[in-house]
């Protein structure tokens, strides 16, 4: 179901330009849409249109499926449905405190004291900010200056939250925590527009790209059809995302196997087509063709290798003590990922699943998660890109377990089915704790 | 950037205690220590703020100190003009500057002792209520004494923005400054005009920007001012009751008792 649509939408600035130069999009309903280009392409022109800020010069706007109306009352109601988070959050920001910011749009919308008070406790429980709720706006770093603006939409309860260039000014932790929100968000149906020029993010992050140019959709489509497309790239003033770009330079090499395109670094991984020869140190007596006991290369041999090389044919031997062996590995041992539902949290079975299950890597996704983690001293090795990097770390045979509540525990589920589906790779996963037995 | 009053005011302890005790403590510092006629009451209700900003209020002494010293400089030159043209009485000292002889007597004494002890008492009370009582905690009190929305609307923006454009000015002399923009009397008028006229255009933009931002969150004449619940719990009532007292117990009987 589309939710928004523009049909030949122009706007011209009166100085002239034509910042918006007839654009026809359309947006599915709990789509994660990156609209990519360089600075000045008109991303920000089209999101004002998109919410009614601007009226276009020419064509129209709709939301599911009706035009904008350009009266207070159609405003308000479109604009109560299309939150936008500005680049720069001190725009946005206007009210003394944290708390009168967030409560500043369910109050205009008419909500009684009661509601009001519970949406922006919500709103930034959600943002993990509750207890900024006093301070004052210029006392928040950017990070946490960003989220009180996305709390201020999200309390609004939006059906499209769209973002002007949410990762600017951002360091990379607070940028990926960032994400996960707006994955979290979308994940529980709203539906995520994003400007960016940070191809990387637009490529990894989002179900559907376009390409803006000088006031046009110059490309579209989902993110490895649009960044495989170097003359697009070019024309658009963008480069190639560096997963793309490093899978193309080993696929050129012959290095990469496999049909899918990844998109993220486990699926890049996965595509690596497994070395089977290695050079290694070999008894003075070898001679070629033997077959050599290894052991475990775990440690020994090779660091941060997860394989036993239980058996290797000695190919060629070199001159001076070194070999080139073909080898029989197997997995030393089999890396999972736990998932642990905070909703039912108790730290007396928390510490036990910690020592049962020989956990080496603690993930926590969803802010009420990290809260949880952050009040009992939970030490939290990976807060950002939790499933990716549970993924990695499972390869190379360690044991994770991810913190997570609600709706998410389903989704992180999903995601490692859908990896271990499209890599081949078995991945064992389970859902534990009180609510999970 | 850490110096404002506000800032201290938003760290301070007494910031989560009831508003309106603040203020009726205040304002009760203020009548009496105006209203007195001899410097002891004064005196009192200025330790006891000082004490209490400093100790409950967890402010640094010495910051405290010089906070008070700024306006007690202003007062101390007001009353020497008083120690020797007003009053009468006997003479306490003379001093001959130029061949010109100042007779401070007791009355010119007495009163300047007083103008700069009512001045001190004030400040102290002031100081009190701005280093425990942020404005943001403000605006939910004045909206309560029936100051108009729109008013109190317009001091909240200003309120933000006031920090906003602390900040684009201090970064514009930043910039102005590495640029060697105040090497001389000449360039710091020139950087200095460039930085107003900067700073208007800025916020004229800020403005714009205001609007829409208020605009797309269904801006509607409402603006949320929140007034938090806290009950004034017994030992802050005993202690300002005490206090109270107190101060009119000896304002009642010091009357008009001097120091000299």
């Amino acid at each position: 179901m589309t939710i928004i649509e523009t049909r030949d939408l122009r706007y011209t600035y009166p100085d002239g330009t034509a910042a918006v130069d007839g654009i026809n999009i359309a947006v599915d309903e709990s789509a994660r849409v990156a609209f990519v280009g360089k600075n000045g392409s008109g991303k920000s022109t089209l999101f004002l249109l998109l919410n009614g800020t601007l009226k276009p010069g020419q064509g129209e706007v709709l939301f599911h499926g009706s035009r904008f109306g350009y009266d207070s009352k159609s405003l308000r109601e479109i604009r109560s449905k299309v939150g936008i988070v500005f680049q720069n959050s001190d725009d946005q920001l206007f009210a003394p405190t944290v708390k009168q910011d967030v409560a500043f749009g369910p109050t205009n919308l008419g909500l009684s004291e009661r509601k009001v008070e519970s949406s922006v406790d919500h709103a930034l429980e959600y943002v993990g900010l509750s207890h900024y709720m006093g301070k004052p706006p210029h006392h928040l770093s950017g990070g946490e200056k960003k989220r009180v603006a996305i709390a201020g939409v999200i309390a609004m309860e939006p059906e499209v939250i769209i973002l002007d260039e949410p990762l600017s000014n951002l360091d990379p932790v607070g940028a990926d925590e960032i994400m996960d929100m707006l994955g979290e968000l979308n994940h529980l149906g709203t539906t995520i527009i994003i400007s960016t020029h940070d191809v990387d993010l637009a490529y990894g992050w989002s179900d559907y790209v376009y390409i803006l140019c000088g006031g046009r959709i110059i490309g579209e489509g989902t993110p490895d059809q649009v960044f495989s497309d170097s003359r697009l790239l070019r024309t658009a003033g963008l480069r190639q995302p560096t997963t793309l770009e490093i899978y193309h330079e080993i696929a050129r090499r012959g290095l990469a196997d496999g049909e899918r395109v990844p998109k993220n670094v486990p699926e890049l991984v996965d595509t690596l087509k497994p070395t089977d020869l290695m050079w290694v140190s070999v008894p003075p007596a070898t001679r070629e063709g033997d077959t050599l006991n290894l052991g475990m290369m775990y440690g020994d041999y090779a660091h941060n290798c997860p394989y036993e090389a239980v058996n290797a044919t000695v190919l060629h031997i070199h001159t001076d003590g070194q070999a080139i062996v073909e080898m029989g590995r197997k997995g030393m041992r089999a890396g999972c990922i736990m998932i642990y539902d905070m909703g039912g949290y108790d730290p007396g079975e928390f510490r036990r699943i910690m020592a049962d299950y020989e956990i080496d890597v603690v993930g926590a996704m969803g802010g009420k998660s990290k809260r949880i983690a952050e009040r009992d001293n939970v030490r939290l090795d990976v807060v950002s890109g939790v499933i990716d990097k549970a993924i990695l770390m499972v390869l190379s045979g360690k044991r994770c377990l991810i913190l997570t509540s609600g709706g998410m525990v389903g989704h992180a589920v999903e995601r490692i089915d859908e990896y271990a589906e499209t890599s081949g790779i078995a991945i064992n996963v389970g859902v534990i704790g009180a609510r999970g037995e | 950037m850490n110096n404002l009053l506000d800032d201290y005011a938003l760290a301070s302890p007494l910031r989560h205690h009831n508003n309106w005790l603040k203020l009726i403590i205040v304002a009760f510092g203020l009548l009496v220590g105006v209203s007195s006629s001899s410097p002891v009451t004064p005196l009192f209700i200025t330790l006891s703020m000082g004490f209490a900003t400093v100790f409950f209020g967890k402010i640094p002494l010495t910051f405290y100190l010089k906070l008070v010293l700024l306006p007690l400089g202003f007062a101390a030159v007001g009353s020497v003009v008083i120690l020797f043209f007003f009053g009468t009485g006997c003479e306490v000292f003379s001093l001959e500057i130029l061949g010109y002889r100042l007779v401070a007597n007791a009355g010119g004494v007495e009163m300047a002792i007083l103008i700069v002890s009512r001045t001190v008492s004030g400040m102290s009370c002031v100081f009190f209520l701005a280093l425990s009582t942020p404005m943001i905690e403000l605006f939910a009190v004045v909206k309560r004494l029936g100051i108009p929305d729109s008013v109190i609307e317009l001091a909240m923006l200003m309120y933000r923005y006031i920090f906003l454009f602390l900040d684009v000015a201090m970064s514009i002399k930043y910039a102005q400054t590495t640029r060697l923009g105040y090497t001389s009397f000449r360039r710091s008028v020139y950087s200095i005009v460039m930085l107003a006229s900067t700073l208007f255009i800025r916020s004229w933009e800020q403005g714009e920007k205001l609007y829409i931002a208020m605009d797309s969150r269904c801006y509607d004449g409402k603006f949320t001012v929140f007034e938090s619940r806290r009950p004034i719990r017994t030992p802050e009532a005993v202690l300002a009751s005490v206090y109270v007292i107190l101060a009119i117990v000896l304002l009642r009987f010091t009357g008009n008792i001097g120091i000299i």
